[in-house]
């Protein structure tokens, strides 16, 4: 089974709810928690732990050899990512920022052993044990790189090795085809968000990426004393999501967050809010 | 001169400190405003825009398509697309899911039936422009959902705006960049003469901030950092340390003030909707600074 935590806006509090509803959900499932958010991840913070396990995430690149290239320019032709530029005589170079390893290079070279296994650096896995009876799981990009999708399939690809019976998503801010690729595979959707007019847009944003792909959609309102909460509700409706939880601002859940506290593990009276959310989540995979 | 506005984590305050830097800066200079974060774009909602003068669908987005009539079912698509991307419907066909598909094309190059992957072009999303009720223009840019190439429509969006700042003989162009450090934050930061970096004094935003300022040095531009919500987190000195460190230069802190999600609901920068609050008093001092030190 498999739940992912996203909600397009950055910093409406999809981390702080996939880490309580973790800690949570792990008294009942052998559970792993996955940051996918791989440009920011931030779940090891909140949880107080440090990333354990490294593993480094090496891309193909292509390695040219020169004594046996034709020149023929098809690699350059093929690169949709155009990170294959060609001299006026045909030879070949690699801007190696650009280059998405996708070995379509590699397919199209005619001549055997012109185009090498290169590899290149670009970012980390970690498996993290946590003191609440679960593993994080954590994909972290190289600085410098820009694409973050690669990250997110080696930390997918990781998590396969890996034996858990509920997988909790947490995903980075936005709506593109990487979230898309944390989500794929859940059997809910939980967008957190804010009551503000950016928020509610973002929402509205990670709404139509769950009705596409068609995963039944929670909203969580975090903040919900700072701004029109019946505005969310008409747009959840819109999309048929369901608003399960509303989140008040509280300084008692920004000291657990700095502090690497999960708050559901404390006596504070908002820690009951993400225990409701995290039996709700219980009760919809029980079926 | 080219300002970009980034903090790695979402959710600091970006968006909300660049609208008020604008209001601050529109009297005395001529500015553009881009914003640059194309899968949450929430900065034209800050300015009041409610209509948009110009929009330019952006197609440069390829998705791989797999005809079934000719597809021979062999699986060798799926074994080789490097994300993993292809999957077998209920119907047994090979289906490519287009909100994850990069678009590399390797799945047609290893398909052994001529013409059934083919890759097709479409919209990857919008960009749009408007003249601000402050006078000032603004570019925006949306990605449409499950798309790619977020980083290639700031690129795109950028282009733009150089184009109106030359039209209009405008000197500034500020930059509203996405969350995260990837492609998007790579683009808002690729060409920019100066970085103001915003965080506030928490573990995962000194974490996120750290690996964004790595990017800018990658660029060689100098950096100016604000403290957001300076005293949600009081004993916590990390933040001002690393900045010492690395002797990035504190433009101001700015104390969380309610003031800041009231007129976030307004739709309004907060220096307008409420000139007196505390947050308005620090935003006014570093823009002042900004003027002196930055942009001179």
């Amino acid at each position: 089974m498999q739940i992912a935590i996203s909600g397009g806006k950055g910093g409406t509090g999809k981390s702080t709810v996939a880490i309580n509803v973790a800690v949570e959900l792990a008294k009942r499932f052998k559970l792993i928690l996955a940051d996918l958010d791989v440009e920011a991840p931030n779940d090891h913070l909140l949880l107080g732990v440090e990333l354990q396990n490294e593993e480094e995430v090496n891309q193909f690149m292509p390695k040219f050899d020169y004594s046996k290239c034709i020149k023929c320019r098809k690699c350059a032709e093929v690169c949709e990512e155009h990170a294959i530029i060609t001299l006026k005589d045909g030879t070949p170079f690699l801007m190696p920022t650009l280059c998405s390893g996708c070995r379509a290079c590699e397919i199209v070279c005619p001549v055997p052993g012109a185009i090498q296994e290169g590899s290149r650096l670009i970012g980390h896995t970690y498996v993290t044990p946590t003191p609440y009876g679960f593993t994080l799981v954590t994909g972290k990009l190289r600085e410098g790189e820009e694409r973050s999708m690669p990250l997110v399939v080696a930390a997918k690809k990781r998590l396969k090795n890996l034996d858990y019976e509920l997988l909790i998503v947490d995903t980075a801010a936005g709506t593109g085809n990487t979230v898309s690729k944390a989500i794929e595979g859940s059997q809910l959707l939980i967008a957190v968000t804010e009551p503000t007019p950016l928020g509610i847009h973002d929402t509205e944003l990670i709404l139509q990426l769950g009705k596409l792909m068609g995963i039944e959609t929670w909203v969580v309102i975090n903040r919900a004393d700072l701004g029109d909460v019946n505005e969310v509700y008409r747009r959840a409706e819109k999309y048929k999501a369901k608003v399960i939880a509303e989140i008040p601002y509280s300084e008692n859940i920004v000291k657990t967050y700095v502090s690497g506290t999960p708050i559901v593990t404390t006596d504070y009276p908002e820690a009951e809010i993400f225990r409701e959310i995290a039996e709700r989540i219980y009760e919809f995979l029980r079926g | 001169m080219q300002i970009v506005i980034a903090s790695g984590k979402g959710g600091v305050g970006k968006s909300t400190v660049t609208a008020s830097l604008l209001y601050l800066l529109k009297d005395e200079y001529r500015l553009i405003a881009v914003d640059a974060d194309a899968e949450a774009p929430n900065l034209g909602l800050l300015l009041g825009v409610t209509e948009w003068e110009e929009e330019r669908e952006h197609v440069g987005a390829k998705i791989a398509r797999i005809n079934t009539e000719t597809c021979i079912r062999c699986g060798i698509c799926q074994m080789r697309c490097p994300y993993e991307c292809i999957y077998v419907d209920d119907e047994g066909n090979y289906v490519v899911n287009e909100l994850t598909c990069e678009g590399c094309n390797v799945c047609g190059l290893v398909c052994p039936v001529p013409g059934t992957i083919t890759l097709e072009q479409v919209r990857s999303g919008v960009i749009r422009k408007a003249t601000t009720k402050y006078g000032f223009p603004i570019i925006s840019a949306q990605l449409d959902v499950g798309r790619p190439e977020s980083g290639k429509l700031v690129t795109e969006e950028k282009e733009w705006a150089k184009q109106i700042m030359k039209e209009q003989n405008l000197e500034h162009m500020i930059v509203d960049s996405a969350a995260g450090i990837g492609c998007q934050v790579i683009a808002s930061v690729g060409g920019a003469d100066v970085a103001i970096l915003i965080a506030e004094p928490t573990p995962a935003s000194l974490s996120d901030v750290q690996r964004v300022y790595k990017v800018v040095q990658h660029f060689h531009e100098p950096a100016y950092l604000i403290i957001n919500k300076a005293d949600i987190n009081p004993g916590f000195t990390g933040l001002k340390e690393w900045a010492e460190q690395e002797g990035i230069p504190i433009l101001g802190e700015i104390p969380y003030d309610s003031a800041i999600p009231k007129s976030m609901s307004m739709l309004r920068p907060f220096i307008e909707a409420f000139p007196e609050s505390k947050a308005s008093q620090a935003i006014r001092e570093i823009a002042e600074v900004i003027k002196q030190e930055i942009i001179k």
